[in-house]
């Protein structure tokens, strides 16, 4: 063949083009495409759930394309017939969202080995949960000798320009509102107490932060003593040094199920239901409920041990004592309007 | 034989299809999609009308959100044209050697991201951060001042993160100055202050323009920066259309606030623009 500038040319269009466009190379088979979360939860699904998935699935092969829940939404409601991703994890919020828009398969109770396993509340037929996110009080040691015990003492006098809170666009904001409502008469559908409750907090707020994760950097700056966080985010803190600890509330710790959805018109279903499985299986959440990843498990054949243990729940009995669910789907209907009143009152 | 010749002067256009297409595809389309979607009455689609339109312009709180993201845009750029005219008039001023680490100075920022510069302010701004425990220990301060999650904060963090955008540009127009004008205008009796006010800063105002405008842009559209340095409750543009796109799943609504963000931003920047012009026009005069 003759180098000619004009073959020359095709040559490195070509590979440009493959280069850009990887998808043209791959054909039909697929990764299987995991949108799990970002930060801690990449890093926990990375080291433990992935390769226990390859070793059920024959090493298939698999992606993360870590994102937010609002995200994996968006991503797939824009192409609903060739979805860019295989099984999605949502926050209860978004994953009512995602099986009101249709985009999730129910999931395929009867051949899961370990579904009848899990506890009560964990076993959503559209899909499951296998992680729970368990969010109280976290505060400085250093600078809060007393353990603080309830919502309430967020309120004290003494820790007046000290208290850190998050806007309500994430799930955590959300739900302390939604607690704080129920605390004084409100319900997931009558949010108005907890606006007052917030406006009578507002010499006392230092900061709104604008997602959970600014929370953390807020302690480590010490700009807040005190406000309302989520426990695994706090184990990490407190891996890296930071003084900082983890008190349920009297109340009752709010928890959240993460669910885990095989995405609609996904060619990769049956790949999908094995990570899932994989998810489910005592032999993951046991491994995840280690140092340091610390997540609940939600299969009542993992006995609850180390930390988790000391500060959240002895036994899955004590979880659903222990544990305040909200019902996201009453929370839902009015949650738009709450963030955009919320844009509008709390200014500090 | 003239007319034989080609002309080497002028391209073919055909030079600038490629991009011309790729800036149809991925530029023109998502934006004319976008401005179909902002006509939705709904996030269910269906119905057309100007009601998202109507839902911001009527909203006192949206059209406070707008201004004060604009008005953000000229605290910056007034600042950044503060500080950096001075450093870009000392690289023009400096011997050859000083040039080279004045210029990494001003470069520096580029290589690194711009979340990693935030966070820097981050620590700077803190409670316990650097500006705080200085003041402290010089005893001018009893309690830590609230720096962080301030509008003070983001202006001074954004200034610091586009500052090159400003210094480069007006280097370059400095350095297109023939020094013998600053000479002839000190021969002609002219001082340091009024050779600067009467010879080189009208020379040096297409660069001025250029820089205001690249931070002007850059400033207003820093969601990051904003995000980080200004907290939850400081709402500007940027993170008032992530929040009706994303947490809200409202597209309609915010796709028709960035059509207004876009207007407005494009209004600012023809008024930098026609500034642009005519100080060409003052420049060569």
């Amino acid at each position: 063949m003759l180098l000619t500038r004009r073959n020359l040319m095709q040559t490195a269009l070509t590979l440009g083009a493959m280069h850009a466009f990887p998808g043209l190379t791959w054909a039909q088979a697929r990764p299987l495409v995991f949108a799990t979360f970002t930060g801690s939860w990449e890093e926990a699904h990375r080291a433990v759930l992935v390769p226990a998935f390859r070793k059920a699935a024959g090493d298939a092969n698999i992606v993360l394309d870590p994102m937010l829940s609002v995200d994996q939404i968006a991503k797939v409601n824009a192409a609903k017939s060739n979805p860019p991703i295989d099984v999605m994890l949502h926050d209860p919020g978004p994953a009512l969202q995602a099986i009101a828009q249709d985009l999730v398969e129910p999931y395929p109770v009867d051949k899961s080995a370990y579904y009848k396993d899990l506890i009560p509340a964990a076993q959503e037929a559209m899909g499951p949960a296998p992680f729970f996110q368990v969010v109280g009080l976290t505060y400085n040691p250093e600078t809060i000798k007393t353990p603080p015990t309830s919502w309430a003492d967020l309120w004290k006098p003494e820790y007046k320009g000290r208290v850190g809170i998050t806007n309500m666009n994430s799930t955590l904001g959300t739900g302390f509102m939604v607690e704080l409502a129920k605390m004084h008469g409100g319900s997931e559908s009558n949010i108005d107490p907890a606006f007052k409750a917030i406006e009578a907090l507002r010499p006392s707020l230092a900061a709104v932060a604008a997602n959970p994760g600014q929370l953390a950097t807020l302690f480590q700056q010490g700009q807040i003593d005190i406000s309302p966080g989520n426990f695994n985010a706090i184990q990490i803190l407190k891996a890296r040094g930071v003084p900082v600890e983890f008190v349920a509330p009297k109340e009752g710790a709010i928890a959240f199920k993460t669910t885990i959805h095989i995405v609609k018109n996904s060619p990769n279903k049956e790949l999908a239901f094995k990570l899932i499985e994989a998810a489910l299986s005592p032999e993951v959440q046991a491994t995840l409920m280690e140092e340091p990843y610390l997540i609940v498990p939600t299969n009542t054949k993992v006995a609850m041990k180390g930390e988790i243990a000391k500060a959240l729940a002895k036994d899955h009995a004590e979880i659903a004592k222990n544990f305040v669910f909200q019902d996201w789907g009453k929370i839902n209907e009015q949650r738009a309007a709450w963030i955009e009143r919320f844009n509008r009152e709390i200014r500090v | 034989m003239a007319a034989t010749l080609r002309d080497v002067t002028t391209y073919d256009l055909k030079l600038a299809a490629p991009l011309a297409a790729g800036f149809v595809l991925f530029f023109v389309t998502p934006l004319v999609i976008l401005l179909a979607l902002s006509f939705q009455t709904d996030p269910q689609g269906g119905h057309y009308g100007l009601s998202q339109y109507v839902n911001f312009l009527g909203d006192r709180f949206s059209l406070g959100v707008l201004g004060s993201t604009l008005w953000l845009g000229v605290k910056v750029t007034a600042l950044t044209l503060l500080l950096g005219y001075p450093v870009a008039w000392l690289h023009q001023r400096s011997p050859g050697w000083a040039r080279g680490v004045i210029m990494l100075f001003v470069l520096l920022p580029l290589l690194t991201s711009v979340v990693v510069r935030t966070f820097a302010w981050v620590v700077i701004l803190g409670r316990q951060g650097i500006v705080n425990a200085s003041l402290s220990w010089l005893g001018l301060i009893d309690t830590p001042l609230k720096l962080l999650y301030t509008e003070g904060g983001v202006v001074v963090a954004l200034a610091q993160v586009q500052m090159p955008l400003m210094v480069l540009p007006i280097i370059t127009a400095l350095s297109r100055i023939d020094p013998n004008l600053a000479d002839a205008s000190s021969v002609l009796g002219a001082g340091h202050w009024r050779t600067f006010r009467k010879v080189i800063l009208p020379l040096s105002l297409p660069g001025i323009v250029a820089g205001c405008l690249l931070t002007y842009a850059a400033a207003i559209t820093a969601f990051i920066t904003q995000s980080l340095i200004g907290g939850g409750q400081m709402l500007f543009m940027p993170m008032y259309i992530y929040q009706q796109a994303s947490t809200l799943q409202n597209w309609p609504f915010a796709a028709a606030i960035s059509i207004v963000f876009l207007v407005a931003v494009l209004v600012v920047v023809s008024i930098f623009n026609a500034l642009g012009r005519l100080s060409r026009g003052y420049a060569n005069a």
